[in-house]
C-alpha cells in the first residue's frame, strides 16, 4: 500500500462520513423534528454546515493536489502483516474479554504480541505474559478499585 | 484574585495524595519521555483513566507532571542513543550526543534536567501572571466571541503546526463532527446515535484519543525492525553540580525560556518550534569558542529550557480560555471537563481553588524534576535497555484496561480499536491527528456558542462582525489562512508541488 492508496481510503472515509451526516439529517433527525426551526430547535444545521465545509475542502483538495500526487514509499504485504496482526489479535482479545474474562484472555494475548514482535523464547514469554497480566490486574483492582471483566464464569481474584 | 486563587489552591494541593501523585507522574513522564516513540502525550493518554478516579488537583497534578517529565525525558535518549525520545528533544542531540561522546554524558543529562526544570519554572511564572489576566479579559466575552475564538484555536493549530492546510482542516472538521454525536444539549434530540444507548453521550474522549494516538503508534512501532534488540548503554549518573553549570548560562536560560513560553502560548506552535528557535538564537548569540554542535553546554540549556517553558505557556490559553495549544493540553482540558470543571474565565471566577491548585502542581512538578530527575537518572538509563517487543504489549494492555476502567464498558474498547484503525489510516496518508482531538474538545464550545449567538442576534450572522473582539478574531483567522495559502503558493512555485493540498 502506498501513501496514495491511504489518501484514497481517507477520502472515501470522509465521503462516507459526509453521506452519513446527510442521511441522518434526512431520516432520524427529521423524524425527531430537530432538523429545522430556530437555532435552538435545529440540531441539524451545525453538523450540516461542517459536512458542507468538509465537502468543499475535499473537492478543493482533489482539484488542487491531484497533479502533484506522488506515490512515495510503498509498504509491502510483509511489512503490513505485523500491524494487521496486532489489530487482529486485539480484536480477538476484545471478543475473548467478554466471554473468558480478563484473567484467561490477557496472558495469551500478551504472549501472542511478544511472538508477533519477534520474541521466540516460550518460557520467558509465558512468565512475562502471566507477570504483566497479574501485575496490571493487581494495580487496577487493588489500588484503583476497578473490577476487570470476569467473563461468563465471573473469574475475578479476591485480592 | 491571584493571591486568593493560590491560597485556596494550597489547601487542595498540599496533601500527601497530590504530592505523591505529582512525584509519580513526574517519574512516569520521564520514563515515557525517555523511551523513543512514547512521549508526554502518550503518557498523559495512558494514565488519563487512572487520574480521572482521583481528587481533581491530585489528578491534574499527576497529568501535568507527566507532561513536564515527558517533555524533559526525551533528552536522555537523545544524549545517550542519538535518538530523541520525543520530537521535543530533537535539537538537544546537536550538542547532547557530542558531549556524551566526550565522556560527559552525566553532565549533559544533568544540564538537560536542570535546564528543563528552570525553564519550566519560568513558564510557571508566565502561567501564574498571565492566565488570570487573560481570563479577566475574557470574562467580558459573549457567545459570538467564544464562537470565533474556538474557530481561531482550531485554525491556528492547523496553520501554525505546518503540513497540509486542507488535511489539517479536514481532520479538525472530523473532530467537530465527532463532538456532535449523542444527545443535543438544546433540543435534547439524538444525533448520529443509530438507536444505540451506548452512543447517547457520544464516544468517550479517552477511547477516541487512546485509539487515535496510542493504538496507531503501536501499530507503526511494531512495523519497525530490531524490536528484540537490546541497546548497549553504559550506566550514567547525573550530579547536582550540573545545576551550577546550567546557571552559568543564565542569559541563555532566560532568553530560551522566554522563547519557549511565548511559543507555548500560541496554539499550534509547541515545543519543537520553540526548542529549534531557542537553539538558533543561542547559537547566534554565542561566542565562536563555545563551538555549538560539538558538545556546547549552551546548546542543551537552550533547547531543554525552551521546550519545558513551552508547557507553562501552553497552559495559559488552555486554562484561561479553554483553547488548547496542542494535543497534550487538549487532553488535559478533556481531563478537567471529565472531572467536572470548565476551563475559561468561569474557572477563575467560580473555582479559583482549582486554578490555584493547578498553578501549584505545575510549579511543584518542576521543582521535583530538578531533584528527583537528577537522582533517578540511572533508572531511566536502565529503562532504555528495554526491548521494544516487550514494551508494546504493556502499552496495549494499559490502553485496554485504562479505557475499560472509564465506564466498565467493552463498547469503549471497540471504539478505541476503531479509532486505532482511523489513526493508522490518517498517519499513513499524512493527516495530522492533533486537530481531530482539538476539534472534539472545541466542538461543544463552538456549536453551543454559535447557536446562542444566532439566538441573541438581530441580524443573523452579522453579529460576529458587529462585536469588536470577534471582528478582530475573524480578521486574525483571515490573516492566518491567507498567510498559509500565500506560503503554500510560494513554496509551490519554488518546489513545484503544493503543500496546501500536499499530495492529495
Amino acid at each position: 500500500m502506498t501513501k496514495r492508496h491511504a489518501e484514497y481510503l481517507v477520502m472515501v472515509f470522509f465521503v462516507c462520513l459526509i453521506g452519513v451526516v446527510f442521511q441522518q439529517i434526512a431520516t432520524s433527525m427529521t423524524q425527531q423534528g430537530i432538523a429545522s426551526g430556530t437555532p435552538y430547535d435545529n440540531a441539524a444545521a451545525y453538523p450540516r454546515a461542517v459536512a458542507v465545509f468538509m465537502g468543499g475542502l475535499l473537492i478543493f483538495g482533489i482539484v488542487a493536489g491531484w497533479r502533484q500526487t506522488r506515490s512515495g514509499h510503498s509498504l509491502s504485504p510483509a511489512e503490513m502483516m505485523r500491524p494487521a496482526g496486532l489489530l487482529g489479535l486485539f480484536a480477538v482479545y476484545l471478543f475473548a474479554l467478554g466471554i473468558l474474562g480478563y484473567h484467561l484472555s490477557t496472558p495469551p494475548m500478551l504472549v501472542a504480541l511478544l511472538w508477533l514482535g519477534g520474541y521466540r523464547r516460550p518460557v520467558p514469554a509465558l512468565i512475562y505474559g502471566l507477570g504483566i497480566s497479574f501485575g496490571a490486574a493487581f494495580l487496577f483492582e487493588v489500588f484503583l478499585k476497578i473490577v476487570l471483566p470476569g467473563g461468563f464464569w465471573r473469574l475475578n481474584i479476591p485480592w | 484574585m491571584l493571591v486568593e486563587s493560590l491560597s485556596l489552591g494550597f489547601a487542595l494541593f498540599f496533601t500527601p495524595l497530590t504530592l505523591g501523585l505529582t512525584l509519580a507522574g513526574l517519574l512516569f513522564g520521564l520514563l515515557v519521555g525517555a523511551l523513543p516513540g512514547l512521549g508526554p502525550l502518550m503518557g498523559i493518554i495512558l494514565m488519563l483513566p487512572v487520574a480521572i478516579g482521583q481528587q481533581p488537583i491530585a489528578a491534574m497534578g499527576f497529568l501535568i507532571a507527566i507532561f513536564v517529565g515527558g517533555s524533559c525525558g526525551g533528552s536522555i535518549s537523545a544524549i545517550l542513543l542519538r535518538i530523541p525520545g520525543t520530537p521535543l528533544a530533537a535539537a538537544t542531540l546537536f550538542d547532547g550526543y557530542p558531549m556524551a561522546q566526550k565522556g560527559r554524558a552525566g553532565d549533559a543529562i544533568g544540564i538537560a534536567i536542570a535546564s528543563s526544570a528552570l525553564g519550566g519554572l519560568f513558564g510557571g511564572v508566565v502561567l501564574i501572571l498571565f492566565a488570570p489576566l487573560l481570563a479577566e479579559f475574557a470574562s467580558g466575552f459573549a457567545p459570538p466571541e467564544y464562537t470565533v475564538l474556538a474557530v481561531t484555536g482550531l485554525t491556528a493549530i492547523v496553520v501554525i503546526s505546518g503540513g497540509s492546510l486542507i488535511k489539517g482542516l479536514l481532520a479538525g472538521c472530523f473532530g467537530l463532527l465527532l463532538a456532535t454525536i449523542g444527545t443535543d444539549e438544546f433540543s435534547t434530540g439524538y444525533r448520529f446515535t443509530f438507536g444505540s444507548h451506548h452512543m447517547l453521550n457520544g464516544f468517550h474522549i479517552v477511547a477516541v484519543v487512546v485509539g487515535l494516538f496510542a493504538i496507531s503508534e503501536m501499530a507503526f512501532q511494531i512495523m519497525g525492525r530490531g524490536l528484540t534488540s537490546k541497546p548497549d548503554i553504559p550506566m550514567v549518573r547525573a550530579s547536582f553540580s550540573s545545576i551550577a553549570l546550567t546557571l552559568g548560562h543564565w542569559v541563555n536560560l532566560l532568553r530560551s525560556s522566554a522563547i519557549g513560553a511565548f511559543f507555548g502560548s500560541l496554539p499550534g506552535a509547541g515545543g519543537v518550534i520553540s526548542s529549534f528557535t531557542a537553539y538558533a538564537a543561542a547559537k547566534a548569540a554565542a561566542r565562536p569558542e563555545e563551538k555549538y554542535g560539538e558538545g556546547a553546554e549552551g546548546g542543551i540549556v537552550a533547547t531543554e529550557s525552551a521546550n519545558n517553558a513551552t508547557v507553562g505557556g501552553t497552559l495559559v490559553p488552555s486554562l484561561a480560555l479553554g483553547i488548547p495549544g496542542d494535543a497534550a493540553s487538549a487532553v488535559l482540558i478533556g481531563a478537567l471537563l471529565i472531572l467536572g470543571f470548565f476551563p475559561g474565565p468561569t474557572l477563575f471566577e467560580q473555582q479559583p481553588e482549582i486554578a490555584g491548585g493547578v498553578f501549584l502542581v505545575y510549579l511543584t512538578s518542576n521543582v521535583f524534576l530538578l531533584f528527583a530527575g537528577i537522582l533517578t537518572t540511572p533508572v531511566f538509563v536502565y529503562v532504555l535497555r528495554l526491548r521494544k517487543s516487550h514494551l508494546i504489549p504493556i502499552v496495549l494492555l494499559l490502553c485496554a484496561i485504562g479505557t475499560f476502567a472509564l465506564q466498565a464498558s467493552i463498547f469503549d474498547l471497540w471504539v478505541m480499536l476503531a479509532f486505532g484503525l482511523i489513526g493508522i489510516l490518517f498517519r499513513a496518508a499524512d493527516y495530522p491527528l492533533a486537530p481531530v482531538v482539538i476539534g472534539t474538545i472545541l466542538g461543544p464550545l463552538l456549536e453551543n456558542n454559535y447557536r446562542r449567538s444566532l439566538l441573541i442576534s438581530q441580524d443573523g450572522h452579522w453579529i460576529f462582525l458587529e462585536r469588536p473582539v470577534s471582528a478582530v478574531l475573524i480578521a486574525i483567522n483571515i490573516l492566518l489562512i491567507s498567510g498559509a495559502i500565500w506560503f503554500a503558493l510560494r513554496q509551490r512555485n519554488r518546489d513545484g508541488h503544493s503543500p496546501l493540498a500536499s499530495n492529495m
